[in-house]
């Protein structure tokens, strides 16, 4: 893992309303590093990604993404950046090959490359077969996958998983354990948010937990353990349950 | 601007795949002027096919041929005299003419010659009417003739050659049929259209075009749903090539759909030549791009598909309405209200076009109205956006 810092987000605010969903947030992410935001629902995971995606503007606090300011520089750190949101975010009447074309030459692809890349990347995720039908046929792993591949479209150095396996079947699931693994071999930097405590464990280099729009523990998954008892022993769950509170949330 | 591009393609293959729509921006229109054909039974005006049999095939009987063929009520279908016959039995027409041998001759010599309307039964009102026409189309026919026989007669043996007599009767001979001494002037009761299709077709028109609004209101909303929006707004795509690309998506819809109609509107009800023909179509073309900024502003304002749509419909109705879309507004508060409308300016440009014979250089006003308002509409559509969604 590099020391290169590639993105330092520093006291980042965002109110709602009187609802505070973002309070005072700061960590930096290491190139080719996997980043992990672990937190409950409504915890503020999605508002720090689309603050740092260039959505949204923080009331507070700054966000640099290969040294490039997310506000005040939004255009040269979307060329760094590919998300994928936590909903799908696709057009469902087009074929999986002209999703990802579109959006790479949204990304600044010409023709050709956009069409490379897009082959490239529906073959990463398992999907070259299926190519040319429409998403709308697509069951919700598939559809999980195409939603992977058009965040790959840009080739960025920072990839923004938002919570990418929810509700979809064990073996989509490793698919795309698979395919992050393999993104981070090949250099790529992720920050990656979800519910799965084995996913974090697996997957992520250090973790970040959220609760109420504040990070409350931040580590690597075995530094995290080791601060509740024997880290061969503890779970990431048990970790999890002891910074968030076991009481039920909405 | 190839991004704007992009966007515009993208809209467009959407649009092509979904085949409900596809249906109501197309086929719709298409049925609404089947319509108003079956209505206004192809126009105000009478038309007929007059069956003509030429057994004599001798310069009288082309003349009257031709003659007949170039009268705007009757389009001449010759036949041989077998299939006339056949046609009759089988009752596919009703009535033919047929011009015996020897008509020429006959007409040339002074003698006495009849042409022969077959017919099934009365054949029919068409028939009859068409053998009118005929007749009184034969009989110019036979009196320029007997014109052209008295001169020769009058000069027989003054040495004047027969080709010079031809030349000096054939222009007088074309200009009584051209300028006939009696004339019959048309006039029309106060308010009443010359044609009301000259109103009809405007007003399908742009009605139609007017869903362009209630179509276009959507597409934010439709985004925003798919969440494709917030995607697009991480990527290198700027508000204004946003719009760009979506205007310039339903403008081109618009102006699609407006061609659907106006080709029957000209080739059947033939309200006008290509030169009318040519400055509606850029009008409709105007028209699509100032809804299109009006759907634009409207989509830019709404955050559900029942904000856009109720948005949508509202502005569509009060500007059908209001707009004198198929009547003349006259004065009052009609007159007022239709001011802020753009249906009345898209068809008085219309009707200045087909009923008064204007061109688009005589619309300065009406033209104005609208390509201000799509520029405006466009402009404050994507101003909102930006606000809305802290987008440069």
């Amino acid at each position: 893992m590099a020391d290169t810092e590639f993105l330092v987000a520093h006291g980042l605010r965002k109110a709602f309303g009187p609802f505070q969903a973002v309070d005072s947030v700061s960590f930096t992410i290491s190139q080719r590093e996997i980043f992990g935001l672990l937190g409950p629902n409504g915890a503020g995971k999605t508002t720090v990604i689309r603050m740092m995606s260039t959505v949204l503007k923080p009331d507070d606090g700054h966000i640099s993404i290969g040294g490039f300011s997310v506000t005040a520089d939004s255009d040269s750190v979307r060329k760094l950046i590919g998300v994928c949101p936590q909903e799908l975010a696709l057009y469902p009447e087009l074929s999986a090959t002209d999703n990802l074309v579109f959006f790479g030459r949204m990304a600044g692809l010409n023709g050709r490359q956009a069409r490379e890349s897009a082959r490239e990347n529906l073959e990463r995720v398992g999907l070259q077969d299926r190519a040319r039908d429409r998403v709308e046929q697509f069951s919700g792993g598939m559809k999980r996958r195409v939603n992977i591949a058009i965040a790959l479209m840009s080739r960025p150095q920072l990839l923004f998983l938002d919570e990418p396996t929810v509700g979809i079947d064990p073996q989509s699931r490793n698919h795309i354990f698979e395919t992050v693994e393999n993104l981070r071999d090949e250099g790529m930097t992720v920050l990656y948010t979800t519910h799965y405590m084995e996913e974090a464990d697996r997957l992520c280099d250090r973790l970040a937990i959220m609760d109420h729009g504040s990070i409350i523990g931040l580590g690597t998954p075995r530094e995290l353990k080791s601060e509740i008892g024997n880290p061969d022993r503890v779970t990431l769950e048990d970790v999890f349950l002891e910074y968030t509170g076991r009481r039920l949330r909405d | 601007m190839a991004l704007s591009l992009h966007i515009a393609i993208l809209e467009l293959k959407r649009y092509l795949s979904n085949r409900g729509e596809l249906a109501f921006s197309v086929a719709l229109p298409i049925v609404l002027f089947g319509l108003t054909y079956a209505v206004f039974g192809g126009g105000v005006s009478f038309h007929a096919t007059a069956n003509i049999v030429d057994l004599d095939g001798g310069p009288a009987a082309r003349e009257l041929v031709r003659r007949l063929d170039a009268l705007d009520t009757i389009t001449v279908r010759e036949r041989t005299l077998e299939s006339a016959e056949s046609a009759l039995d089988r009752s596919a027409i009703l009535a033919a003419f047929v011009i015996p041998e020897g008509f020429s001759e006959a007409l040339e010599s002074g003698e006495s010659v009849s042409l022969t309307f077959k017919r099934r039964g009365n054949g029919g009102e068409e028939g009859q009417i068409v053998a009118g026409i005929v007749r009184s189309v034969a009989q110019e026919v036979g009196r320029q003739g007997r014109v052209r026989r008295l001169a020769m007669s009058a000069l027989e043996g003054s040495g004047v050659p027969p080709a010079l007599i031809d030349e000096w009767t054939a222009p007088l001979i074309a200009d009584s049929w051209d300028n006939p001494p009696v004339g019959v002037d048309v006039q029309y009761l106060e308010g009443e259209e010359s044609n009301l299709l000259y109103r009809v077709v405007p007003g399908i028109l742009v009605m139609f075009l007017m869903f362009t609004i209630t179509l276009g209101s959507q597409t934010l909303v439709e985004e925003r749903r798919l969440g494709t929006l917030e995607r697009l707004m991480t990527t290198r795509l700027t508000a204004a090539q946003l719009f760009l690309g979506k205007f310039s998506a339903h403008v081109l819809r618009g102006s699609v759909q407006s061609l659907v109609l106006l080709v029957p509107a000209f080739a059947v009800l033939r309200v006008g030549g290509l030169a009318e023909f040519v400055q509606i179509a850029l009008i409709c073309v105007l028209v699509a791009a100032s809804v299109s900024g009006l759907a634009m502003a409207i989509t830019s304002l709404v955050r559900t598909r029942d904000q856009a749509s109720w948005s949508a419909v509202f502005i569509t109705m009060f500007m059908t309405i209001f707009g004198g879309t198929f009547f003349d507004v006259g004065d009052g508060l009609l007159e007022v209200l239709s001011r802020f409308t753009l249906n009345r300016y898209a068809i008085e440009s219309m009707v200045g076009i087909l009923e008064r014979g204007q061109n688009l250089g005589d619309m300065g006003v009406e033209l104005g109205v609208q390509a201000g308002v799509g520029v405006c509409a466009v402009v404050l559509a994507a101003a909102l956006f930006r606000t809305s969604e802290g987008r440069g």
